[in-house]
């Protein structure tokens, strides 16, 4: 092999080398939040049953980050508005807040008994299926249980960004 | 005084600056029309939020508790603050107008055909940089209109096949929104994208100097290779009539328009001063948001498209009009340059910068947004409605037809006006409606939850406004 050959591989691998020894770590820490994924769920109390009059529509706020010794950052913007409609005596349907079709803060209107979108024409009835604008899917839906006499739902049954 | 000249000479030979002004400024360049100085006031503006970006994150806080508050404490107690922030969004806001001006002026000339094909790609990074840069920047100020702009982008890269949720955890920092999400945002918006764009403007002025841009006598005839444009373009540059100095003829015209163009900013940073600040971020009050609004005619297209169109509207249209733009130069393979010889193309920049102008103006009216109010619609003056009526106007508040309907003008147009409807309908049609609005339509029934005197006092309002509105 000639002297000038091998040099300009040396200089490739020492390229190489510092390149890997950086980027890696670099793109492990960044994508991080991906591979590290949370738990499959994480129940959250909202309140008595008793706070929920039948057949209405409630807001009400749920403690969302935790501060967990795993992730002591994860908190920030801490309570997040969800609405609880009460069904029947023991049956709840706990909506996200947000629109379905890009996340904008739904508005329950008492009077139509509709969820209106700020954003784009997104409505949907009471029981969260699309009635207009360009949504393609119904309301998410928290999975919801009762313990106790307590109404509680899994944060993490909604997409992520909800 | 030798010695100034003698130190002068040794600043030029040992800084090494002679051969740089030899071919950056004393150069001759083929004549530039002063309209060339949009691209000059791209770097100029982009130079000025450099600099008061840079000053803002003195102080600005990266924490979710306190970003907010150094916004306002930036706006309000920091001396000057008021002006590099109002600057800097203002600056931003232009810069966007400028880079569709931009844009336009070059599918218009042709500015991609050979050899500029470089300078077009480096311009399209450049462009998505800036975009990147124009999102990301106002969701640092942290109010609620921060977090529901990061939670449409979330919803957008959710669409994404494949690794939609990825990207949504990977963009967020996590399962839900936190403070990881603001510190990457400022990562992204003060580290990332700006050294990014400091190499692709550094990148994209080279190219401009080395390849020149589109000149007079490309525009009239046509080009057939790269060699017969440089061939043309040195016959120009060097000609007494077709060329210039690019130093001071050139960087004077551009730098006129370019200060011209600044003065805009300027203007509205001393006039309304900087951007005014929403309620703080939470995810708990009642709020309605909106995008800022350089994005309000994309705000407006996507409000427009059918709801089935929407999985692959939000991936499909921004990669589409990327990918089209990359390919530019590949579809548009004709010898011509210049607006005149390129009809079809020419039209095609000219239709989308006159939706852009639409869209924008109509999502400035979003005459699809539905919203409670409290106001019941307004009686015309010197007009006693009866009592009966005068209940069903206020009944028309409490059961929220309002929300969607207006009367007269007065109110949200999503359903049709009720003063100005169809007035044939009877009562019988009206309460039928109410009751049981037929499956297609958006209207909500009101079947088992309004009685029959509220029905009835509604749909004489109803009549009464049709008869009050159609007499006048």
């Amino acid at each position: 092999m000639q002297r000038r050959t091998w040099l300009k591989r040396v200089v490739h691998a020492v390229g190489a080398f510092t390149g890997a020894v950086v980027v890696f770590p670099a793109f492990v820490t960044a994508l991080s939040p991906v591979l590290r994924r949370p738990e499959s769920s994480r129940w959250r109390v909202l309140g008595g049953v008793a706070n929920f009059p039948l057949d209405q529509v409630t807001p009400t706020t749920v403690k969302v980050g935790d501060q967990s010794a795993a992730d002591p950052l994860d908190s920030g913007l801490g309570d997040q508005l969800v609405y609880v409609w009460r069904q029947a005596e023991r049956q709840f349907v706990v909506f996200s807040r947000s629109c379905t079709d890009l996340g904008c803060p739904l508005n329950f209107d008492p009077g139509s008994e509709m969820f209106l979108c700020p954003c784009h024409g997104g409505i949907f009835a009471k029981d969260g299926t699309v009635k207009a604008g360009p949504p393609s899917r119904p309301m998410d839906r928290y999975a919801n249980r009762l313990r106790d006499g307590f109404l509680e739902i899994d944060l993490h049954s909604v997409p992520p960004m909800s | 005084m030798k010695i100034v000249e003698t130190a002068r000479k040794w600043v030029i030979d040992r800084m090494g600056l002679g051969r740089l002004a030899e071919s950056l400024l004393y150069r001759r360049v083929a004549k530039s029309p002063w309209y060339q100085g949009d691209g000059t006031a791209l770097l100029l503006l982009v130079g000025v939020q450099v600099v008061t970006g840079a000053f803002m994150t003195l102080i600005y806080s990266t924490s979710p508790d306190r970003a907010f508050q150094s916004v306002e404490y930036i706006t309000r107690i920091q001396p000057m603050g008021w002006f590099i922030r109002g600057l800097h969004y203002w600056s931003a806001g232009i810069t966007m107008v400028m880079l569709a001006v931009h844009l336009f002026r070059q599918i218009m000339l042709a500015g991609y055909k050979s050899p500029r094909e470089g300078t077009w790609f480096v311009g399209l990074g450049l462009m998505v940089g800036l975009v990147v840069m124009s999102f990301t920047g106002y969701v640092l100020r942290w109010d609620e209109r921060a977090v529901y702009a990061i939670r449409v982008a979330l919803n957008m890269f959710y669409r994404v096949p494949w690794i939609g949720e990825e990207l949504v955890l990977l963009v967020q920092g996590g399962p839900s929104l936190s403070s990881h999400t603001l510190s990457r945002f400022y990562s992204v918006h003060v580290v990332f994208t700006p050294m990014l764009l400091v190499a692709l403007v550094g990148y994209h002025l080279y190219l401009v100097v080395l390849y020149g841009t589109t000149s007079m006598l490309e525009r009239q005839g046509p080009v057939h290779s790269a060699e017969h444009q440089k061939e043309l373009y040195g016959e120009q540059k060097e000609s007494e009539q077709l060329g210039e100095p690019f130093f001071p003829k050139t960087m004077a015209d551009t730098g006129i328009m370019a200060l011209a163009v600044f003065l805009v900013p300027l203007a509205f940073t001393l006039v309304i001063g900087p951007r005014e600040l929403g309620t703080q971020a939470n995810l708990t009050s009642v709020a309605f948001p909106a995008e800022e609004w350089w994005y309000a005619w994309y705000s407006g297209l996507i409000a427009l498209f059918p709801g089935w169109l929407a999985p692959i509207f939000f991936v499909a249209f921004p990669a589409g009009i990327l990918l089209l733009l990359v390919l530019l130069p590949l579809l548009d393979r004709g010898p011509y340059r210049g607006y005149k010889h390129r009809p079809v193309f020419a039209t095609a920049a000219l239709l989308a910068f006159a939706s852009i102008l639409f869209l924008s103006d109509l999502r400035a009216r979003s005459p699809w947004t539905a919203w409670p109010s409290n106001d019941p619609p307004p009686v015309p003056h010197g007009i006693k409605l009866t009592a009966e009526v005068e209940k069903g106007r206020q009944l028309f508040v409490k059961y929220g037809c309002n929300s969607c309907h207006a009367v007269a003008g007065f109110g949200r147009k999503v359903g049709p006006d009720l003063a100005g409807h169809d007035r044939s309908l009877s009562a019988d049609e009206i309460q039928g409606f109410i009751l049981r609005p037929p499956a297609h339509s958006s209207m909500p029934s009101y079947e088992g939850r309004m009685s029959k005197e509220d029905l009835e006092r509604v749909t004489s309002f109803v009549h009464v406004t049709q008869a009050l509105f159609h007499a006048k």
